[in-house]
């Protein structure tokens, strides 16, 4: 357990090492890698194993970054009813992953995805105001009514380096469509 | 229910258990006289208000399985093509009681857990 902690650590390490200045300035749609630097990658992708051990089972490595620390912490503090799942883990475990969330989204964040967010806590990714905007123009035939998506919570079926924390509108390939072109 | 839930996986990692035997062993200890492979297949496919561990994890064991929310890919259960399957007494114990809650609305208990796993560790 130790080592798996270090390891954490190590990659929150290289995360401030690389990404640790903010800007509001760039626009997130040309990825991180010009945001935050060559290492931006790094930065943003989950590097925790046990994160993505745990969570990973039943679903995509959400970023980190993806949403602010007091988001993580009531997902956190109601994982016996996750989404109408359980997802229970042992105190240890779960207090770790805490851990690791918690800084890890506060160090680097999409400064962007979180505008108009005020103090609000969304639980959900697909209800930050940045993000609505910039899905609302497609049609439901691509993601409601489309098998192969289904969510908007499923980033990985239309941005296929969502868990390396890469979403450039000009990457997106839609499941079951193909390149998103608007 | 945390706790209780930290407990379970407590008593399961202090235990040790290296392999889907060792497990049995292990409820075999904690008063587990005799299994039931059959009893454990019955469960598997038994449909609770509409669920069923078959939601997810597909008719055959053998089988790749996926999460019917998320569509995430769930490795096939069987040991005969999957041989990582019960080699952790933590992993075996997570997943029960999380997956005995959402499917039957409760946990399951040492008897359930014991049968199922004879009859899945012999896919």
């Amino acid at each position: 357990m130790a080592g798996i902690l270090l390891f954490s650590f190590y990659g929150l390490g290289q995360s401030l090492a690389s990404g640790g200045y903010e800007s509001d300035d760039h626009d997130v749609d040309h990825g991180y890698d010009e945001e935050y630097g060559h290492n931006g990658r790094q930065a943003s992708a989950a590097t925790s194993p046990l994160y993505k051990e745990e969570c990973g089972g039943c679903h995509m490595v959400y970023p980190p970054t993806l949403l602010p620390g007091r988001s993580w912490q009531k997902i956190m503090a109601e994982l016996d009813d996750h989404f109408g799942e359980n997802a229970e883990l042992d105190m240890e475990t779960q207090l770790q992953i805490e851990d690791y969330l918690l800084r890890a989204s506060d160090r680097v964040a999409y400064r962007k995805l979180f505008r108009n967010l005020g103090d609000m806590a969304p639980m959900r990714i697909t209800e930050l105001p940045y993000f609505v905007h910039e899905h609302d123009e497609i049609p439901g035939r691509f993601i409601q009514d489309n098998d192969q998506v289904r969510s908007l919570s499923q980033c990985n079926a239309c941005h296929r380096d969502a868990e390396r924390g890469l979403f450039d509108e000009d990457d997106v390939f839609i499941a079951g469509v193909g390149r998103w072109d608007d | 229910m945390l706790i209780f839930g930290a407990i379970v996986i407590a008593a399961g990692t202090a235990a040790a258990a290296q392999s889907p035997i060792e497990q049995l062993d292990t409820y075999r200890e904690q008063g587990i006289e005799q299994v039931d492979s059959d009893r454990g297949m019955d469960l598997w496919y038994a449909p609770v208000n509409e669920r069923s561990c078959t939601h997810c994890h597909g008719d055959n064991p053998a089988d790749t399985g996926k999460h019917a929310k998320t569509g995430k890919r769930i490795a096939a259960m069987a040991p005969s093509v999957n041989p990582e399957r019960y080699q952790s007494a933590r992993k075996i114990e997570k997943w029960f009681l999380r997956n005995c809650k959402w499917t039957f609305g409760r946990e399951c208990n040492t008897q359930e857990k014991a049968d199922i796993l004879t009859w899945l560790s012999g896919q």
